[in-house]
């Protein structure tokens, strides 16, 4: 199997010897059986390094020069498994991670709002870029990093991630291989979730009760306990007690950290707390 | 949990199934903003809810609705095939042994957690009874963010074509291979299903 998922590597990356041969294999083949030789190769692999090689491979036929499958953790603080497989350049990893951009990341961020890929010119029109971030942009494309684009990964309960194809300053990014990196990233992200054992993160205690919900779906609106209390036709002390219940099932600290966690875990969504 | 599993011809009329096509209206009309046809302003059924499509349906104790799903046979009109074949690079797959899960449906009463049990149960009996009955390929039409979870519970599941751009949404068209082994990679992936009790013939029919 590993024999077979070799040479497939080989042909996919046009490396079968001379390594400076363009993928022609790769080209004349339709997008569809490049992204399948690909999906192919995942499946076989077992380790993070077998993902890196055929990310690499896949990631020149498709016309781009770096790739980035990441979970949206800051590694140096995460508890979690974090999966994190790139090529980007080593300054630039240095700096993204000197800045904790794990998190805030411009295109992390992004990649939070739509379940779709999306070129990075998009985002201005997907989320507000503050200066920090044009400069985080700007970093990049001094360290040698300039267009891409971005395929996000959500599993519910898990911890969000992305899969990114990036291509040099001045180069374009391959139109015509976007659809294939959506389905590339995505089998990709699947195989390193599977390689790595990845699985949820999530408090272990009885769901809330419908009341509970209630009672921290107000504190969302922006109702203090008092507040609350008036609108629920309950006492003061009864909310508090709801509060106090809901952080201990779900094992949360405060109020704050409260109201993120329900959402998170889906007892109500943002429409709910918007607008009701 | 228990689980129903009866064709459109057997059981429209049953109590489980009109639940179900209120869930349906809840999710796919309330809540993801599908344009399909809702009748009585309570449920969704479609032309493709006829006397050939299968149903699995998880209901509690008392018979509330759970999840759902329906399987349409593809030798006649589907969905991959009457609205979407242009998600496929080649011919839409169908034959005998080639089933389209379409209103995969959790019901959204429930929480995060009993939501992700029920989704692990359904799709467990949807491969038990693809083992069952001799189906060892089911095709699909999903939105990019299903399609990613769909591929994380751990089957076979391959692209069918490229993902393209309809209405706004990113649809891909994919196919799962079943085999005596999906059960394993279900369960390896971490899907784990409730118990569903059998009495199942006896409910479907009651009504």
């Amino acid at each position: 199997m590993r024999a077979g998922a070799q040479c497939k590597l080989r042909r996919l990356a046009g490396i079968g010897g001379l390594g400076s041969a363009p993928a022609v294999e790769a080209v004349e083949m339709s997008s569809l059986a490049a992204a399948n030789e690909f999906v192919e190769l995942t499946q076989c692999a077992t380790t993070n390094d077998q993902l890196r090689d055929a990310l690499e491979a896949i990631c020149q036929s498709m016309g781009f020069d770096y790739f980035a499958l990441t979970h949206h953790v800051d590694p140096r603080a995460s508890q979690a498994q974090a999966i994190r497989l790139h090529n980007y350049p080593e300054p630039w990893v240095a700096w993204f991670d000197e800045h904790r951009l794990g998190v805030s990341d411009p295109m992390h961020r992004a990649s939070r709002v739509t379940d779709a890929g999306f070129r990075w010119a998009r985002v201005p029109s997907m989320i507000k870029l503050t200066t920090a971030d044009r400069e985080v942009l700007a970093m990049a494309r001094r360290e040698g990093v300039g267009d891409g684009f971005t395929v996000p990964w959500h599993i519910p309960g898990e911890a969000s991630g992305s899969c990114s194809f990036a291509v040099r300053p001045g180069s374009e990014v391959p139109e015509d291989y976007v659809l294939v990196a959506q389905l590339v990233g995505t089998y990709a992200f699947a195989a390193a979730r599977r390689v790595n054992h990845i699985r949820l993160v999530e408090a272990d205690g009885p769901p809330l009760t419908g009341r509970q919900r209630d009672c921290v779906l107000w504190a969302a609106r922006g109702k203090t306990n008092w507040e609350t209390a008036k609108i629920l036709g309950l006492s003061e002390e009864t909310v508090t007690q709801h509060h106090k219940q809901a952080r201990e099932r779900l094992d949360i600290p405060n109020r704050v950290m409260l109201v993120l966690r329900a959402l998170y875990e889906g007892y109500f969504c943002f429409d709910d707390v918007f607008h009701a | 949990m228990f689980l129903t599993t009866a064709t459109g011809a057997e059981a429209l009329e049953d109590a489980v199934f009109r639940a179900m096509f209120e869930a349906r209206k809840r999710v796919f009309v309330d809540l993801l903003k599908w344009d399909v046809p809702v009748r009585a302003g309570r449920y969704e059924v479609d032309q493709f809810d006829t006397p050939d499509a299968t149903y699995l349906i998880l209901t509690d104790g008392i018979g509330s609705h759970l999840g759902s799903a329906r399987l349409l046979p593809t030798q006649r009109p589907h969905i991959l095939d009457t609205l979407f074949p242009e998600l496929c690079e080649g011919p839409v797959p169908s034959g005998p042994g080639v089933q389209e899960i379409t209103r995969f449906c959790l019901d959204p009463r429930q929480n995060s957690r009993q939501r992700r049990s029920t989704r692990d149960t359904l799709v467990h009996a949807l491969a038990a009874h693809a083992l069952d009955v001799g189906i060892n390929r089911f095709t699909g039409v999903a939105e990019f963010g299903w399609f990613q979870q769909i591929l994380a519970f751990g089957w076979d599941c391959r692209p069918l074509g490229l993902p393209r751009q309809v209405e706004g949404s990113l649809l891909g068209a994919l196919t799962i291979a079943i085999t005596p082994e999906t059960p394993t990679l279900l369960a390896r992936a971490g899907l784990v299903p409730s118990a569903t009790p059998s009495g199942v013939a006896d409910r479907r029919h009651a009504a």
